[in-house]
């Protein structure tokens, strides 16, 4: 897998979305419980504004001095007899880890839940190795057995149902109890603990880096990124070249931020920071750890319009308010990141040939911007993608791109615009019944397939306007 | 093995942000605002208990407030409570202080496994921990607004006690109680600034394991411990 | 004091009632209002598209219709907050980033303008009827304005105001997204056609006229009986 899933053009994913009822279900209720948890626990702080100020203000200071702050934490980690590699593209760090995965003769592998990883398509690189990949947090588990897509970055298999879980675990792994949650939990909890014990590696993404020590923190609820880093020998963690933070004190705001955004805890069950190898007459932890830190598109993005992009701290909040996400879900979007942030991101990592349609399904609510804890202006961001797929790209299409020359020249001549107010009426005449046009034509079709639109007005209002001023009057109300 | 590639990919990303290369003299800013030290500041450590106590209702956590002397005897209770029949304990020296020597003599003495983490036995402490029902640790540093125990784990308190044991129970020193985890990272920046190695890994532990992944309902108890008791001692 | 009324496309040529409204609302309050006849649209609709060039044109014009105004106000809380985004628009601009900073600075979406310039919430309105309000995302997070309309409609007497769930989710219009992803849009009206019905109100009520329509819209083509009004009809309601 990569950024890209699936072949299937945009409108097909988005009608696949729309009639999935169960999804949209899951998805509306996930969404309520999301939203009331995030709006709770920023009310419990009272200053959320300040703390998403901070958020920002710490996450563009990292940003612009990032290669200050990767030289420090790539130092640190060595000193701590941990390696460092930095991998400026999927291939070179998938190839990097192979290699450390042969010289180990690992044969079996637990991963933590890594958007990383996913981004570089590592499962399907390691089983080119003949290692045997095992994802250990619950819904990446699920998602595995199914060979699956994640629907969603904090909780990717929000599209299932426990029906369905229950019977991918039955054909999977001879599952013959019952759809409870808990039940269902309980037999990955016994087959996974299994997998732990005799895994030869464990590897990770990494929520925040610091600099300043070297260490490795991962925000989990499960505890399966604790298992995957405290039992195997050997410990590799991935990390996107951003994902960073200048010392401990900047580390805990970062956190207090996202667990809050993401699923309105004030901290998950386990935020658990770990620096370079065990250490001398410890038993628990690695003997060999790796950091791969990867570029894969990113820094592109510096020095440009979209830096801020890279301040996401992957909460997921823009997708949990966002409207055009609830009603076609995370595979609509055709990137393993969906949702704003993912039609941010996904042209600029992976190209706008895959992604062009993403920046236009949003109808620029702002919701997501409203809701990101480092306040990146992710609704300002698809404008300026739209901007340069029309101006840049040249991908619009030659109707669109005429009517806007035509709404140009209307706009700018106030007798265009006014011959305009006098004939929209009887252009649209031939449509119209009862004041309202039930079948438009053109562009106006899509609008009217699903709801009425208005003729326009017997008079304009600067007609009426003008007679006013004539001593014409109009005095209270409409009926 | 060590450090690979790091000078292009460096270069690149300074070339990127449009200027020469930085290594030296970057200073953080002040940050306009620091809300973080405003969460109950001037609380004192009882009020903060209150606010721990009441934390742990949210995060499925038993709470228990005791002294040194009751403390043996509640935490007996509380083994119990759990039909905790092999307990699993790191070798912390305050051990001896809060009396937890004695405890697992009796615990011993009434029939059940004890063992303390050693590492001169290796793995087998592990394979132990991997068995055990219960597993007991100090808190470090304890964060009242999140119900949160920090461990600096180390080679007498493996990480495998607080995470594979069915049940954990963390023994919270009440002077270790801090408004939230900002205190705390600032000890660890400041131990760090001093030249003091951080553990190779620090625990931020709130209640027990959970997963909502499936179909958003929460469920208590998955990878880690099912059940958590924090035990606080004036 | 001195208004210059900003129509807005929408209202000139659709709902004209709301522009009749919106002038009599500002005399009433002391306003003396006019209405520059060079203006026509705030660019939005190109802007939003892509098409920065194109809007551009629109914003120009825009700028030299309301040159001599001293406050420009609008019934739309999107559009105005078009005008207030022309100052980033034109960054850099030797020509245009004044008049654009000028613009901007003078320009308030009406209920903005009533209650934080004007300093009004009572304006001496009587309406019945059971009322639910749609704050438009616009409005809300564009322009910032939250408190405004309800503030005004609380004061108007025999309105029973009532609260529409989830009323901050967006209605689908979003400009020509209600035409580029019309499944998408129709998805997302059903949902708020929905939650006006939960609420039993006779009227449901607005102050941007884009979301109003494509509500309306909805609503009427499932039949239902609520009627949409703008904001400024209440406001303007004196029986």
């Amino acid at each position: 897998m990569s950024i890209k899933i699936g072949n299937a053009p945009f409108e097909s994913r988005v009608q696949d979305g729309i009639k999935n009822d169960f999804m949209r279900k899951a998805v509306s209720s996930a969404q309520g419980r999301f939203r009331s948890g995030r709006l709770v626990a920023a009310e419990e702080l009272g200053n959320w504004e300040e703390w998403r100020t901070l958020g920002e203000e710490i996450r563009s200071h990292t940003l612009e001095n990032l290669d200050y702050y990767l030289e420090q934490l790539s130092d640190e980690v060595s000193k701590r007899g941990g390696n460092v590699f930095f991998a400026q593209t999927a291939e070179e760090a998938n190839e990097y880890i192979k290699e450390v995965v042969k010289k180990k003769e690992a044969k079996k592998i637990v991963k933590s839940k890594s958007m990383v990883t996913e981004e570089i398509g590592l499962n399907h690189a390691l089983e080119e190795v003949g290692s045997e990949v095992i994802e250990t947090d619950l819904g990446e588990w699920i998602l595995q057995l199914d060979e699956d897509p994640p629907s969603h970055i904090v909780t990717p298999a929000l599209h299932k149902d426990k029906g369905q879980i229950r019977e991918t675990f039955a054909v999977k792994k001879g599952y013959d109890k019952s759809d409870r949650p808990e039940e269902l939990a309980l037999f990955a909890r016994e087959q996974l603990r299994q997998e732990f014990l005799q895994a030869d590696v464990g590897i990770t993404g990494c929520n925040f880096a610091v600099a300043e020590s070297g260490a490795i923190t991962l925000v989990t609820n499960e505890g399966n990124a604790r298992l995957a880093t405290a039992l195997p020998d050997t410990q590799i963690s991935v990390m996107g070249m951003e994902r960073i933070v200048p010392t401990w004190e900047e580390l805990e705001v970062m956190v207090s931020l996202l667990t809050r955004a993401a699923v309105g805890q004030k901290l998950t069950s386990y935020v658990t920071s770990l620096t370079g190898t065990r250490l001398e007459d410890e038993v628990d932890g690695p003997e060999e750890f790796h950091l791969v830190i990867l570029d894969n598109g990113r820094s592109k993005i510096l020095g440009t319009e979209f830096q801020a992009a890279l301040h996401c701290i992957r909460c997921a909040s823009c997708i949990n308010v966002c409207p055009v996400y609830r009603h076609v879900g995370g595979h609509a979007y055709g990137s393993i990141y969906p949702g704003p942030i993912g039609a941010v991101l996904s042209p600029l990592l992976d190209g706008y040939d895959d992604h062009k349609e993403l920046p236009y399904a949003s109808s620029l609510c702002g919701a997501c911007t409203e809701a990101c804890p480092v306040k990146i202006p992710l609704h300002e961001m698809l404008i300026r993608h739209r901007q340069i797929i029309v101006e840049r790209e040249n991908k619009a299409p030659k109707t669109e791109k005429m009517m806007m020359k035509g709404y140009a020249k209307w706009a700018s001549s106030p007798a265009a615009y006014k011959m305009s107010t006098k004939v929209a009426r009887p252009a649209l005449k031939l449509w119209t019944k009862d004041e309202s046009i039930s079948s438009g034509p053109g562009p106006l079709k899509g609008w009217t397939d699903s709801r009425n639109f208005p003729a326009p007005s017997k008079q304009s209002f600067r007609a009426w306007y003008k007679e006013r001023q004539k001593g014409g009057s109009y005095n209270g109300n409409p009926k | 093995m060590g450090i690979q590639n790091r000078e292009s990919f460096l270069n690149n990303v300074a070339e990127n942000l449009g200027r020469e290369r930085r290594t030296q003299d970057v200073k953080r800013p002040e940050w306009s605002v620091n809300p973080q030290w405003d969460v109950y500041r001037d609380f004192s450590q009882d009020e903060l208990v209150d606010v721990l106590e009441k934390q742990c209702e949210v995060i499925h956590t038993d709470f228990k407030r005791t002294n040194k002397e009751n403390l043996v005897n509640v935490l007996a209770e509380t083994i119990e409570g759990f039909d905790g029949n092999s307990i699993v304990a790191a070798n912390d020296e305050r051990n001896v202080s809060y009396g937890l020597v004695g405890l697992f003599d009796k615990l011993h003495q009434d029939g059940k496994e004890v063992h303390i983490w050693d590492p001169n036995f290796g793995n087998k402490n592990r394979e132990f921990a991997e068995r055990a029902d219960v597993g007991i640790t100090f808190s470090d540093i304890t964060l009242a607004e999140s119900g949160t125990v920090t461990l600096f784990n180390n080679k007498n308190n493996g990480r495998s006690i607080s995470l594979l044991p069915r049940t954990y129970i963390a023994i919270i020193p009440k002077r270790t109680i801090v408004p939230r985890m900002t205190q705390a990272t600032k000890q660890i920046h400041e131990a760090n600034q001093e030249g003091h190695n951080v553990s190779s890994c620090i625990s931020f532990i709130t209640g027990p394991s959970n997963s909502a992944d499936i179909e958003m309902k929460l469920i208590v108890g998955v990878h880690g411990p099912v059940n958590v008791c924090y035990v606080v001692v004036e | 004091m001195k208004v210059s009324l900003f129509i807005t496309c929408l209202c000139d040529i659709f709902s004209t009632n709301v522009g009749k409204d919106t002038v009599e609302i500002l005399e009433r309050v002391g306003c003396e209002v006019d209405f520059p006849e060079l203006q026509t649209c705030c660019g939005q609709p190109a802007y939003n598209s892509g098409y920065l060039k194109d809007s551009k044109e629109a914003m120009k014009q825009m700028m030299r219709a309301f040159r001599d105004s001293e406050y420009v106000v609008g019934p739309s809380g999107s559009c105005v907050g078009m005008l207030r985004e022309y100052p980033e628009v034109f960054a850099g601009d030797p020509d245009w980033e004044e008049p654009a900073k000028e613009l901007a600075a003078k320009s308030y979406e009406l209920t903005q303008f009533l209650v934080d310039v004007i300093g009004v919430v009572d304006i001496g309105s009587t309406f019945k009827g059971r009322v639910t309000y749609h704050p438009s995302c616009h409005m809300t997070r564009i322009l910032g304005v939250k408190d405004a309309p309800k503030a005004l409609l609380q004061q108007v007497k025999g309105v029973e105001l009532v609260e529409l769930p989830i009323a901050e989710d967006c209605c689908g219009f979003g400009g020509t997204f209600a035409v580029k992803h019309a499944a998408i849009s129709e998805q997302m009206v059903s949902e708020k056609s929905q939650h006006v019905s939960e609420t039993n109100a006779e009227f449901l009520v607005g102050g941007d006229m884009g979301c109003l329509l494509n509500i309306g819209g909805r609503m009427a083509r499932e039949g239902k009986k609520v009627e949409v009004m703008h904001i400024t009809g209440i406001l303007n309601y004196r029986q």
